[in-house]
């Protein structure tokens, strides 16, 4: 017995070590200089307790990122279930090419977020715009992403476009885990597929909805690159009576803190965002652990 | 029990120990590596070149060259570096703020030969502590041929008034001139081009028409107070570069965009500085250009604004110091490192004893402005660190967008320049 637990300890101790070193360490270190007045350079540094945070609710840009990168993440949950969800039942049906379709709408997720805001961007701003001028379209003249009102949405569509393919994948390997024999059991009753859908398919998927509105929450929250290249936080609007970066999501907001050398104000900002994160993520998995059924 | 603590303590120092080498530098040689991390991508080729050419010729120093730039993050990186224990002996600092950051890593390069041959040094409190880079500067680009066909003549170019007329007959002559819009002009977030409204067009409201070393405006700014006057005056001056300029461009064109339609003929005047005279090389530029005042008063005013847009700085924490800052000076005093500046690497040189001329159009427009004397000082670097980017590139793209209302942008600068004091 005692051997063993030696030989547990050194296999566990590389991992330990490793989790320590570049999670917790930094994680704590993170804290500390949240607390602090931390530059990223100087090694003056000085403790100035909840500062940082206090000094977060009374700057415009910090509350209106917050607010903005709340009701993206809302858009993009609803609107990334529904498409992939939909796309999971297509290509899960009797369609012809159903795997070329699989495949097919799992590959923008393979391309990398920093080259598709600027793929995106040029459609947005060059070839809409140039089919508005040639077609005399004006609606589309300017491009949607100079216009403040609309630049979340043409975020969101585009998140949505990267992202359902992948979540499709994980509805299909629920929808296919299901036992074929209950759909037929319910057709044979005389059910639809309607019916089929809404009283055996999404019951018996309710951990595939955990997981999946789990992963668009937290990614849309955290959202960084494709913010970054599609968009750069522009256009301007005004919130607060202050102009303020219309689509600048709070993961860009906190990097163009720590760009202008405030690390411990952007090291703040950090801290929040991860608190707000746990705490949204904890209760929508226990809300929908509630409704898994087990067979 | 004791076996496993035992075997834990090991392995903790085990580790700890790899960890620690990797911060310690390799053993000495007796040969010295100066070694230098700049961000101008654009002359890499001409500095390593340069670089290798000068160990060649100085026995026992090796220079050697490393490259971050074309949009990186270059604060980031050196702050890593200096985290990691690896601080190049020679970077960049693009101004006060960059100072201000790395103070404890810079050395004063006091009593150095090229000092006096300079107008340009970094200096902070009487002390010199940074090599410019270069001169950069800008003015209005404009295309001559279409001024001329226009019949407009870029001499008269002094008042906003002036300015006026000449978009007005521009926009009024747009087919037949086959332009798109008279400005090429930039001020989007989204484009990344609030530098271009926030920093470079800003300082107009800084330094124009004030003596070269005139920084009043951006002190009292640094306080929180705005010339109300004089940034009226100044606001006009851009409604009038926005109400005339390409729409497209200036609410979310890229620096592409902008330079490709000046450099394509579609527009007539280009808010760029001479850094775009390499791309203009690129596009096969034939036409004629030069450099109009930004004359944003009724007074007139002639000057370009010039500026160094970088220095290089010496690690003071180095033991190289002495070999970093001999090769610096080889640059500014040796007829090699004249011909590195401005025929290889294309830069205007800041010292007034090189005698060579840069070939492209704008450079040397602004190289006999500086000759001529009479320009106006580029002081956007005494800015706290983000607020060009974060606190006015909103207010100018904002502007963009709803140019006709004057008063709500004035009231928006004065505001944000209130705000400078607590950033």
């Amino acid at each position: 017995m005692k051997q063993r637990s030696v030989v547990n300890i050194l296999f566990l101790a590389p991992v330990v070590f490793t989790f320590i070193m570049i999670i917790i360490v930094p994680f704590s270190l993170g804290i500390y200089y949240s607390l602090t007045d931390w530059n990223g350079v100087s090694p003056n540094i000085h403790f100035v307790g909840f500062k940082n945070f206090s000094k977060l609710f009374n700057t415009p840009d910090f509350i209106h990122s917050f607010l903005i990168t709340v009701g993206y993440t809302i858009i993009n949950v609803i609107l990334v279930n529904i498409v992939s969800f939909t796309l999971s039942l297509i290509v899960t049906s009797k369609v012809k090419f159903r795997n070329f379709y699989r495949a097919g709408f799992f590959v923008p997720y393979l391309i990398g977020g920093i080259v598709l805001g600027y793929i995106w961007q040029f459609i947005m701003n060059n070839i809409l715009v140039s089919l508005g001028t040639t077609y005399g379209i004006e609606m589309l003249q300017s491009s949607f992403l100079s216009r403040p009102e609309t630049v979340i949405w043409v975020m969101s569509v585009v998140n949505t476009w990267q992202f359902s393919g992948y979540i499709m994948l994980i509805y299909v390997a629920a929808i296919q885990s299901i036992p074929k024999s209950l759909m037929e059991a319910a057709s044979v009753d005389g059910a639809g597929f309607v019916r089929n859908v809404f009283n055996i398919l999404i019951p018996m998927m309710a951990n595939a909805f955990t997981i999946s509105l789990f992963l668009t929450l937290t990614n849309s929250f955290k959202q960084f690159d494709m913010n970054l290249t599609l968009t750069n936080g522009g256009p301007a609007t005004r919130f607060m009576g202050v102009p303020v970066k219309a689509s600048q999501l709070l993961a860009m907001n906190i990097f163009d803190t720590a760009t202008a050398n405030k690390m411990a104000e952007a090291q703040a900002k950090a801290v929040v965002l991860f608190v707000v994160l746990v705490v949204v993520s904890l209760i929508q998995v226990s809300n929908n652990k509630k409704k898994e059924v087990e067979m | 029990m004791k076996k496993k603590i035992a075997v834990v303590l090991f392995s903790v120092l085990l580790v700890t120990s790899v960890f620690a080498g990797g911060a310690q530098e390799a053993a000495s040689s007796d040969k010295t590596t100066v070694k230098m991390f700049h961000l101008k991508v654009e002359i890499k080729d001409a500095l390593d070149e340069y670089a290798a050419q000068y160990s060649a010729a100085t026995p026992g120093v090796t220079v050697e060259v490393e490259t971050l730039g074309g949009g990186a993050d270059y604060g980031g990186a050196l702050k890593a570096k200096a985290q990691a224990g690896d601080m190049p002996d020679i970077f960049q600092i693009e101004g006060l703020g960059g100072y201000n950051v790395w103070k404890d890593y810079i050395a004063s390069m006091e009593g150095e030969p090229w000092v006096d041959d300079t107008d340009l040094e970094f200096v902070v409190d009487g002390t010199v502590y940074g090599f410019p880079v270069a001169i950069e500067g800008y003015g209005l680009a404009y295309n001559a041929e279409i001024l001329a066909k226009a019949g407009i003549d870029p001499s008269t170019l002094t008042t906003r008034d002036a300015y006026e007329k000449a978009f007005k007959t521009l926009e009024a002559k747009k087919a037949e001139l086959g332009i798109d819009a008279p400005v090429a002009m930039a001020a989007s977030l989204a484009g990344g081009m609030w530098w271009v409204a926030a920093q470079h067009n800003l300082a107009v409201y800084w330094g124009g028409g004030l003596d070269f070393t005139d920084t009043s405006v951006i002190e009292d700014a640094l306080k929180g107070k705005m010339d109300e006057a004089r940034f009226t005056e100044y606001a006009k001056y851009v409604q009038l570069l926005f109400k005339y300029a390409d729409q497209n461009i200036l609410l979310n064109g890229s620096y592409d965009d902008q330079v490709g339609s000046f450099a394509q003929g579609k527009t007539a005047f280009l808010h760029q500085g001479n850094w775009v005279d390499p791309n203009m090389a690129q596009m096969g530029v034939t036409f004629k250009m030069g450099y109009a005042p930004h004359a944003f008063t009724n007074t007139p005013q002639t000057g370009l604004y010039l500026f160094a847009p970088s220095w290089y700085v010496v690690n003071a924490q180095s033991p190289r110091v002495e070999e970093a800052k001999a090769f610096l000076a080889s640059m500014a005093t040796t007829a090699e490192g004249h011909d590195y500046i401005v025929n290889k690497a294309g830069m205007i040189p800041a010292f007034k004893s090189v005698t060579l001329k840069p070939s492209g159009q704008l450079s040397q427009a602004l190289m006999e402005a500086n000759a001529k004397g009479g320009n106006y000082g580029v002081f956007f670097g005494m800015l706290p660190d983000g607020a060009g980017q974060n606190v006015f590139g909103p207010v100018y793209d904002l502007f963009a967008q709803n140019q006709n209302n004057l008063n709500q942008f004035i009231s928006d600068m004065k505001a944000a320049i209130a705000s400078l004091p607590t950033m």
